[in-house]
């Protein structure tokens, strides 16, 4: 009896040994296409994406030749790109005592140069460096994991790659340094200033400019900030007002991710788990700089009610979403659409994405009307509100909770006459197919053969 | 104050005699000094004459002094379309601070709509915006805009690149919605003419096809929609097609604009959010509107050919 026990435990070591290296064999696999990430066989990148993903992509120019000397690098690079020499002349890089000269960073060998990654500027600022890869046990959003997280969403790999080139500019805040620092200044003190980060920081769904700015903070960095020293360190006492920097990467450690409580907006969080009151408790310490630790606590309970109530009615249209489609009514359904190339990888269990765990993220393109609808309220008009709140602009939120208010009742009225047609055409016999331009048509038929 | 005329320092021994007096040496400085710049200053006199003049006066002479700037500036929208830009509309009505004046943002902001129309918007938020914002009120402006002088472009630094005048050689005269192979070759030309004073020859050849191949997108997404319309508007009437007609008049005028900006001005927000999904939203919704007709449509034929059924 004891004997035959032993013997049983050989089969799910067995299924262990077999199934956990198969499993790594497959993710090698699907990552060894011409593209990057989990995805990387079903696209293939442009040659622009040399330069926003260099890790992955950037090969030499080869039209020169020769080895040179960083003295040699400047005094060529004077005359063909004075723009570059120029900043470079003004950075710390060539007054410091020992002098880093462009072949420091790019390489030697001209057939052979690369750009400098986070890990080559990393080689001497390694704090910096350290604290940027220590992001990652945060999970997204953050810095660190942007390209990744970006090259395994769903639309990027569906997409023309031409088209979401636009997304990796701002992604690449996780290959490049010089998307704070730019090039060839590199200067800490412009990074400091709420205009380093605004040019992602914008637009829709996330309007960080737009809400800081209309902020009392904002006002007043606005009327006051040219004129305060930008070279003191983000620490208590040396500037009037927190920007960016200030609150989210304090005392100039580059993580921004370790004290994200909501994640954005994004999806519903717990927002008073043991983990996330460590992360409270850091934001209360670092508000008291300037303000009562009590008060800086019931700011961030009322960001907590906020969140609850932008919840209530984002599960709202949800519902009515989730309800139209266990009826078989979103009209085209998953079915009746075109096939990207991510979907040929459910095409046995396919299903409407609704909500943020079934990939909400992507349902902005090749989804039926309402579902934009929802797309918009969900991206837009909700994570609106939240850097309303989060950033301590009244206005944004009251607009952000009005337009979600407006979408609701949109997606309801919508959802009646999808439920009120169907029942028609049930009634009269119907059965509605999808009319051919659903699946084809100019863009819809270059998009499916080229990713 | 004879005495003490340069002159008088010709000798080593002179020189050790007047030395010991600074003051005479102080004195001989500031009168160099004002002789000099007071020569200096009648030149700039006749170079710039002063007073207030209108237009006319300023082409009337500036056409004699250099030619090809106002036949640069006479080909160009400022001077073709309505309301026209002309000199002092730019560089304000008198000589002092002229060429400042017209090298900065705000000039062109001032007519092109302010800080959050698309075309400003797109440009203030790009990073060339965003160091121009921090760091202009450092940069000497006196300089000409070429070579690198200021670390970011301004409006003025790409499209009156050393002081050329006719600024729609690097913006897209045509229809958007039309791909002119011509002039987009030589607004890359041009393009490339201005942009290599700080970037490398390959990245901005990268970067133009793939702006292009990103346009051409978008306008893909736009002739499909207008496909899908042509084979409606036979089947429907004007008014059930308005709210569809609508959203396509909004992808050519706006979002497909906005991508074309984007592209333009390197800003991700307006070929993204402003631009490449807003025009999939556009897109799906005019399906989405001529479906809904078309199953309205059906139901109603249906239930009367049931009525008809019915009623025999």
């Amino acid at each position: 009896m004891k004997a035959k026990r032993v013997r049983y435990i050989w089969i799910p070591l067995i299924i262990i040994m077999i199934v956990v290296p198969v499993g790594f064999y497959y993710v090698k696999w699907s990552e060894s296409g011409a593209g990057a990430g989990l995805y990387s066989r079903l696209w293939k990148p442009e040659p622009i994406f040399s330069y926003w993903d260099p890790d992955n992509f950037y090969e030499s120019v080869k039209t020169m030749t020769g080895v040179f000397k960083g003295k040699e690098c400047v005094s060529c690079h004077a005359a063909v790109t004075p723009g570059i020499v120029n900043d470079w002349r003004k950075s710390r890089h060539s007054q410091a005592k020992k002098i880093v000269y462009c072949s420091d960073c790019h390489g030697h060998d001209h057939q052979n140069l690369h750009l400098p990654t986070p890990k080559i500027c990393g080689g001497c600022h390694t704090t910096q460096h350290a604290d940027f890869n220590d992001e990652k046990r945060f999970g997204f959003p953050s810095h660190a994991l942007a390209m990744d997280r970006a090259q395994d969403a769903k639309h990027f790999v569906d997409k023309p790659k031409a088209e979401v080139t636009a997304c990796l500019q701002c992604h690449s805040i996780a290959t490049k340094c010089d998307s704070c620092h730019t090039r060839h200044q590199f200067s800490v003190a412009e990074a400091r200033r709420p205009e380093a980060c605004i040019t992602c920081h914008s637009g829709p769904p996330h309007p960080d400019d737009e809400t800081y700015f209309a902020s009392k903070h904002g006002q007043i960095y606005l009327a006051e900030g040219d004129s305060w020293d930008w070279s003191k360190p983000l620490r208590k006492g040396n500037y009037k007002v927190p920007t960016c920097a200030y609150c989210h990467m304090n005392r100039g450690k580059h993580q921004v991710a370790e004290k994200s409580i909501w994640k954005f907006g994004l999806k519903q969080v717990n927002p008073l788990t043991s983990g996330n009151e460590v992360k409270r408790e850091k934001w209360v310490k670092l508000c008291s700089d300037c303000h009562e630790p009590d008060w800086a606590r019931q700011q961030l309970t009322k960001m907590d009610a906020e969140r609850k109530r932008a919840w209530k009615k984002l599960y709202a249209a949800e519902g009515i979403l989730k309800d139209l489609r266990s009826k078989g009514q979103l009209y085209p359904s998953a079915k009746q659409r075109p096939p990207y190339p991510t979907d040929s990888e459910n095409s046995f269990f396919q299903m409407e994405r609704i909500g943020f765990f079934e990939g909400q993220a992507s349902a902005f393109y090749n989804v039926s009307p309402i579902e934009r609808d929802y797309f918009n309220m969900w991206y837009f008009d909700n994570l609106g509100a939240y850097k309303g709140a989060a950033h301590g602009a009244a206005e944004f939120v009251r607009k952000g909770h009005a337009a979600m208010d407006s979408a609701l009742e949109n997606i309801r009225r919508n959802a009646n006459v999808l439920r009120t047609l169907s029942e028609a055409e049930k009634k009269a016999g119907i059965k509605p197919e999808a009319d051919a331009f659903w699946k084809q048509g100019e863009y819809t038929d270059y998009n499916r053969e080229n990713n | 104050m004879n005495s003490s005329s340069p002159d008088g320092v010709k000798s080593s021994a002179d020189y050790v005699k007047v030395q010991r007096n600074g003051a005479v040496i102080f004195v001989c400085t500031v009168l160099a000094w004002y002789l000099f710049s007071g020569a200096a200053f009648s030149a700039d006199k006749k170079t710039f004459p002063e007073g207030k003049f209108n237009n006319d006066q300023c082409v009337q002479c500036h056409e004699k002094i250099n030619a090809s700037l106002v036949a640069e500036w006479r080909v160009s929208a400022h001077a073709k379309d309505e309301p026209v830009a002309n000199c002092v509309a730019c560089h304000g009505d008198s000589h002092s601070g002229a060429a400042v004046k017209a090298r900065q943002d705000e000039t062109c902001i001032a007519c092109h709509g302010g800080q959050k129309t698309p075309v400003v918007h797109s440009y203030a938020n790009s990073k060339h915006g965003l160091i121009l914002k921090l760091e202009k009120k450092k940069w000497d402006w006196t300089q000409p805009l070429a070579q690198a002088n200021y670390r970011t472009p301004g409006c003025a630094y790409c499209h009156m690149h050393a002081a050329g005048h006719n600024v729609s050689a690097m913006v897209r005269n045509q229809d958007l919605l039309q791909e002119n192979k011509q002039e987009i070759n030589a607004i890359k030309d041009a393009r490339r003419q201005v942009c290599q004073d700080c970037h490398a020859p390959r990245y901005l050849s990268r970067l133009f096809d793939n702006g292009e191949k990103m346009l051409e997108i978008a306008r893909m997404k736009v002739r499909e929609a207008r496909n899908l319309l042509l084979q409606a508007r036979k089947q429907y009437t004007s008014e059930e097609l308005k709210s569809a007609e609508k959203r396509y008049q909004e992808m050519q005028s706006v979002h497909l604009k906005n991508v074309y900006l984007g592209v333009a001005h390197q800003s991700p927000d307006y070929q993204w959010w402003y631009g490449q999904p807003a025009l999939d939203g556009d897109l799906l919704r005019i399906k989405g509107d001529i479906n809904e007709l078309e199953r309205i449509k059906n139901v109603n034929v249906m239930q009367k050919t049931q009525c008809v059924q019915t009623s025999k």
